[in-house]
């Protein structure tokens, strides 16, 4: 089966803060823009509760304090969201096995990873299309190497 | 006007953005050819920026490289500037983060006035970590190709230090193609003896490229740090040892000074 790990900050994200402000100053209208980091894995059936128990005990990957760690059972970008993949880098397609803090993750067959954003109106609604496609071209996606994925 | 006033008038700034972390020893540099030199901080106007003969984005992580090195000071209110110095035809510089801004800015290659990114330094390769490594760039194309390089020698070595995880040019085969047959890439890794092999490029960049040029000329994006080779107690060679016990020998500028010297004959000409 596919799922995606999605890990985001519950502390406040300067990252995203930044990037929101430059958007915001280019006149690209977003009321909130959230950033995650985006596991995309294929599992073998009957492992997504060990998986999560193992992620969630993996320090290097999810910290409580700091963290929120969600598994999402539709691996693809929901509405107003785009994944940011670079497709020749090594460390975004590795192989298995898959090991972290020397402990591997269980059930795992394959692993890509994203950086995904979330763009929000000043509502807190998704963001329409055409802001999240001009928020992806002029800041987000360098198309020299990176692909964005909606 | 005397050579010294005449290059006393030739001003250079060196743009700081919160992050930059070169900018003391670039402008040292600039002004060991003879350029006055001043740090222009980012919360400066875009009047005060324009007043400058040549610009230098220096290294080091503006922004902290948010969203990608390079991108966000890429959309700084100072790059307005920046377009404007490249579009008169000064000398504009971008040393390894100040390369990632440029070419993040579109500036390099620059093709059809793109205001986009139409290339990318990206995650070095293997691995997409941070390399420390001493390197050798070759002028690649003719000297008169760009403007830093038209008082060099064709095919000049410098010496430099490669210091980034950012620093691979990619691009898709059109663009390649096009930085190809415009010469744009004017500064490729080679041995020290000036041979281009596979092994010399630290990071897998596309055509071994190191530093690369606008479609005028007058814009150039290096990646490796001359400014930190740029004196003899510096070089990796047995320079220093030779110079051990003559403080004036070891503090001669040599090595890749010769940017910084092709900057000020550019201006002086």
């Amino acid at each position: 089966m596919t799922l995606a790990v999605e890990i985001s900050l519950i502390i406040p994200d300067n990252e995203a803060r930044t990037a929101q402000a430059t958007l915001q100053r280019l006149g690209i209208d977003v009321g909130e823009l959230q950033r995650m980091s985006l596991w995309r894995l294929e599992i073998d059936a009957g492992e997504r509760d060990a998986l999560l128990e193992a992620l969630k005990s993996t320090e290097t990957i999810y910290n409580p304090n700091k963290n929120r760690l969600r598994i999402r059972d539709v691996a693809s970008p929901d509405r107003a969201e785009v994944w940011i993949d670079e497709p020749d880098s090594p460390a975004a397609h590795t192989g298995p096995p898959y090991i972290f803090a020397g402990r591997a993750l269980p059930g795992v067959t394959r692993l890509e990873r994203f950086v995904a954003w979330r763009l929000m109106d000043r509502g807190g609604k998704p963001a329409p299309d055409h802001v999240v496609e001009r928020a992806v071209e002029t800041l987000l996606c360098n198309t020299a190497f990176q692909r964005a994925i909606r | 006007m005397t050579a010294t006033l005449r290059k006393a008038s030739m001003r250079v700034g060196v743009l700081v953005f919160p992050g930059t972390n070169s900018e003391d020893e670039t402008q040292r540099a600039c002004e060991a050819v003879g350029l006055f030199t001043d740090l222009i901080h980012w919360t400066a106007s875009l009047q005060d920026v324009r007043r400058y003969d040549a610009l230098i984005l220096p290294g080091g992580f503006a922004y902290e490289d948010r969203v990608r090195a390079g991108a966000i000071a890429a959309h700084d209110h100072l790059i307005d500037a920046v377009r404007q110095a490249a579009s008169d035809g000064k000398p504009v510089l971008g040393i390894c983060n100040g390369a990632q801004i440029l070419i993040e800015t579109g500036l390099v290659p620059g093709f059809d006035d793109a205001r986009h990114p139409q290339a990318a330094f990206a995650p070095n390769a293997p691995g997409g970590r941070f390399l420390c490594r001493h390197v050798t760039m070759k002028l690649n194309a003719p000297p008169a190709r760009c403007i830093f390089t038209q008082s060099m020698q064709a095919g000049a070595l410098i010496p430099a230090w490669h210091s980034n995880r950012e620093g691979r040019l990619s691009a898709s085969p059109a663009v390649l193609d096009r930085i190809v047959s415009g010469d744009h890439g004017v500064f490729v890794y080679a041995d020290e003896r000036g041979t281009c092999t596979p092994e010399a490029v630290p990071n897998g960049s596309r055509l071994g490229i190191a530093g690369m040029t606008n479609v005028a000329g007058n814009v150039l994006a290096l990646m490796p740090h001359p400014e930190r080779d740029a004196w003899t107690f510096m070089h990796m060679d047995a320079a220093p040892e030779r110079a051990r016990g003559d403080t004036n020998a070891a503090l001669t500028p040599s090595g890749g000074i010769a940017l910084f010297e092709g900057l000020a004959a550019a201006l002086h000409r």
